[in-house]
């Protein structure tokens, strides 16, 4: 295994640009699980549902290949408003591991979905800008992730936008907050919610879009994987936190970058997984999770 | 027959899985760590008997001690965190073991074959039991006698203090350290005598079907280990059991006529029943409302403790 | 036997207990009262371990408490009630005091048999608690399905469990009626009499002028006043805490 400072940091920029993917998708957890405290595990496979979705309307519709990048995430949206419904709307408050069960139940529903649909095969998505690659010095920077990054740049922006500046974004974390004092303030939690559940949901459709697009295909095995590496995301970034989120997506996307070339495609994953368990015993609140207690 | 016996194979193994995550959720921990604990009791206990010509009581011991011995290590630092945490970092932990083994290559030749975990082909040739002239009959008695031995173990730790005391910290952590007891000491102990239970079920599964490799032991896997206790209630263990035959033997063989939309209706079942019940099958009041009925029958004596 | 010395309390910005001193004495009732937000619950959660102190000492019989877990602490001899009652609600009342329960001293029993056995002594040491907390015929029922007053008297029984040398009280006699409070009167003193040191944190003047020996009284996170009840009910400082000082005291609502 030969591999100099140059293929370390050519391994960096690749991974960071790909991190961002990441970053999106635990973006979206952090928002539900900041809003409601609860795990919708789910939402990576609604978010290729909604991409899956944005690739056969351009066959069913005859739709030019930029429309995916607009039905896919609006798909995903909607699906996210049926998440809410079907698996935490009509849960107890305090009843963390029925809603859970249920977003599980979603999982194998929307898998089993994709695989019908498309018999298991994969199918190839339009890339972005295939053929851009710039060259900055010794190293060479994938155009399309870069622009793959500089979109989740901006999709980061207006969610926190919403978040910060909206009347919206108030309500999800009043509602995060207090329930049910928010409720007695006379925010409308399940439309709140709501919300956030279709917010998340479009997030994710984008995020599904601009992976399928990175690597050129869609395939129902991107699920857990996806699944998967947004929980890390999550927990590293600090449960909760949307900053914490961003960064850790470009953390993890890094490091996976690192270890792969370091230790190879087989042993790659394990390593991501050791730092997430060092995460967890040096720094269980994550990069910048809150220390408070809630009891 | 065949079949019969094998639904009953698949049942029993899954009802050790259930029983494994049933143990971590009365302590209120959502560990899906169980199918890693399950795969290093299966590889675990293959390699003594396969390569080391070990005895298979002998061999299902050492692996479930294994598994347990894991489960004990996991426990300390994933037993910090709570909630989607503790989640992710078991998730982490299966994965990690899966992948060790997806990668672990131990071939050995044994009477003129080549034996042993073959990293991406798998471990084959798990033969134990054919070896030795145990028909399928005896292995599937043998996994149902340790599924009854397990559920008997559990059912009378609700008996004693160690069963209130379990659930008292899967209820109210704060009160139940305020009552003078150690969290991370229960938390460890749930967690490692379900690494023991996870064991002993890998073990016998990797036996009963001579071959194992790690698309078994996928986090969908650990998914079904919780999804038994939680919808079968965590009030008894009886419902985990039910959960199982519910789950493998109506809906994953019941609807075998509806093909490949098995799973779909699977997901959508599940959905239905968490909403519709969702402290589970057999949730507090049916358990107290059967007890009662119970003890009118038997027109037993009052309660013991 | 409680000593608490210049015990502070910072949540980031906000001081809850802010150089806090006295002492309890074996086998007092000792009261601590404020308005609210003075720091009396911080100031049980900090004996009991749930928080560490920013600043200051906790010695309990000499020993510094600081240095022992929170679990720990009942064996030490310490054990509390919860303002917001916090029994386990799926077990039965039975299961809740057993889960609590601590053996007398010399009487301990084996590790074995004190997770997994089923002693008859213990059974009948149990029982008894339970008549004396009138909840004698309801050992089987679950704690979550009690009424409230049966809570109250389970959290102060799960609290005696442990056979505490020292026993906190978080506000016991909220949303108490008068006759309940009347009972709890009369079980503080029984509890007194059995040779429990008691710290009372209340809000409810009846129970704390008629069972306390003494009373500090809180605001903002520093004792304004210590003495006798009656001593503290004539205290000005105390009445200004609560009411406001005569300047502001014109017909407005109080």
């Amino acid at each position: 295994m030969n591999f100099d400072h140059i293929d370390i940091i050519q391994s960096l920029i690749d991974g960071v640009l790909f991190g961002s993917i990441y970053a999106l998708i635990g973006l979206g957890f952090t928002l539900i699980f900041g809003a409601m405290h609860k795990l919708n595990l789910a939402y990576a496979a609604s978010s290729i549902a909604g991409a899956y979705s944005g690739l056969m309307s351009l066959t069913i519709f005859g739709l030019p290949p930029l429309m995916a990048f607009i039905i896919g995430p609006i798909m995903s949206g909607v699906i996210g408003l049926i998440l809410y419904f079907a698996c935490f709307r009509f849960m107890p408050r305090g009843n963390h591991l029925a809603p859970l069960m249920a977003s599980i139940g979603a999982l194998f529903f929307i898998d089993e979905l994709i695989i019908h649909e498309t018999s298991g095969s994969p199918m190839s998505f339009p890339a972005i800008l295939p053929d851009a690659y710039f060259f900055l010095g010794e190293f060479g920077i994938r155009g399309d992730l870069l622009l793959v990054m500089g979109f989740s740049f901006i999709l980061m922006a207006i969610v926190m936008l919403l978040l910060y500046r909206t009347k919206l974004g108030l309500g999800t974390r009043a509602t995060s907050q207090q329930p049910i004092a928010a409720l007695l303030c006379g925010i409308p939690i399940h439309r709140t919610n709501s919300a956030t559940f279709i917010l998340a949901g479009v997030l994710g459709g984008f995020a599904g879009c601009l992976l399928a697009a990175s690597v050129g295909v869609l395939s129902p095995l991107l699920t857990l994987p996806l699944t998967v590496k947004g929980l890390i995301v999550t927990v590293i970034g600090g449960l909760g936190s949307i900053r914490g989120a961003i960064v850790a997506g470009f953390a993890v996307g890094a490091a996976e970058s690192i270890f792969l070339l370091v230790r190879g495609v087989n042993e790659r994953d394990i390593y991501v997984f050791l730092l997430l368990f060092l995460f967890l015993v040096l720094r269980p609140n994550g990069l910048f999770g809150t220390t408070i207690n809630r009891d | 027959m065949t079949y019969l016996l094998g639904i009953l194979q698949t049942i029993g193994v899954h009802t050790l899985l259930g029983l494994s995550a049933y143990l971590l959720l009365l302590t209120g921990q959502l560990s899906l760590a169980q199918v890693g604990f399950f795969a290093i009791g299966a590889y675990v206990s293959g390699i003594l008997t396969v390569i080391f010509s070990w005895n298979i009581f002998a061999a299902l011991a050492l692996g479930s001690l294994m598994a347990g011995f894991f489960a004990f290590l996991v426990g300390f630092p994933a037993l910090r965190v709570k909630g989607l945490m503790l989640v992710v970092a078991t998730i982490s932990f299966s994965e990690i073991v899966r992948l060790f083994f997806f990668n672990l290559s131990w071939r050995v030749n044994v009477n003129g074959v080549e034996v042993g975990p073959d990293s991406t082909q798998g471990f084959r040739e798990i033969r134990y039991f054919a070896a030795n002239g145990w028909e399928q009959i005896h292995i599937v008695g043998l996994i149902w006698f340790v599924v009854m031995v397990v559920m008997l173990a559990l059912w009378w730790l609700d008996q004693v203090r160690a069963g209130a005391v379990l659930r008292a910290v899967g209820t109210d952590e704060l009160a139940a350290q305020s009552s003078g007891i150690n969290l991370t000491m229960v938390k460890v102990a749930a967690m490692t005598g379900g690494g023991v239970i996870a064991g002993i079920g890998g073990g016998l599964f990797a036996h009963s079907t001579t071959y194992v490799d790690h698309h078994t032991f996928v986090i969908l896997l650990a998914t079904f280990a919780v999804s038994y206790p939680i919808i079968g209630g965590l009030r008894s263990v009886i419902g985990t059991l039910l959960a199982v035959i519910f789950i493998q033997g109506f809906i994953i063989e019941g609807l075998r006529f509806m093909g490949d939309y098995r799973n779909l209706i699977f997901g959508l079942l599940i959905i239905l029943v968490m909403n519709m019940r969702p402290q589970g099958l057999l949730d507090g009041h049916l358990v107290a409302d059967i007890r009662k009925l119970l003890a009118k029958l038997t027109k037993g004596g009052k309660a013991d403790a | 036997m409680l000593e608490v010395r210049n015990l502070v309390k910072h949540f980031g910005g906000v001081r809850a207990v802010d150089g806090l001193d006295f002492k309890i004495q074996q086998g007092e009732v000792f009261g601590l009262i404020g308005p609210n937000g003075s720091g009396k619950s911080t100031t049980v959660n900090l004996v009991c371990g749930v928080f560490a102190p920013t600043d200051g000492e906790i010695l309990l019989d000499g020993i510094d408490l600081g240095a022992i877990a929170p679990h720990n602490r009942v064996d030490a001899g310490v054990a509390r009630t919860f303002q917001n009652i916090r029994l386990f609600s799926e077990l039965t009342v039975w299961q809740n005091l057993w889960v609590a329960w601590r053996d007398q001293p010399g009487q301990e029993q084996g590790w074995v048999s004190n997770w997994f056995g089923r002693s008859p002594a213990r059974r009948q040491e149990i029982q008894k608690l339970l008549e004396f907390s009138g909840l004698g015929d309801k050992a089987d029922h679950l704690a979550g399905n009690l009424a409230f007053g049966e809570q109250r008297r389970l959290e102060l029984a799960r609290a005696m469990a442990s056979k505490p040398k020292l026993i906190l009280l978080d506000e016991p006699a909220a949303g108490m009626n008068s006759a309940e409070i009347k009972d709890l009167c009369q079980r503080v003193l029984a509890m007194k009499e059995m040779g429990m040191t008691v710290l009372l944190v209340e809000h409810v003047m009846e129970l704390v002028m008629n069972v306390t020996d003494r009373i500090t009284v809180l605001n903002f996170g520093k004792p304004i006043a210590q003495g006798t009840p009656i001593e503290i009910q004539n205290n000005k400082l105390v009445q200004e805490a609560y009411f406001g000082s005569a300047e502001n005291a014109h017909g407005g609502v109080s």
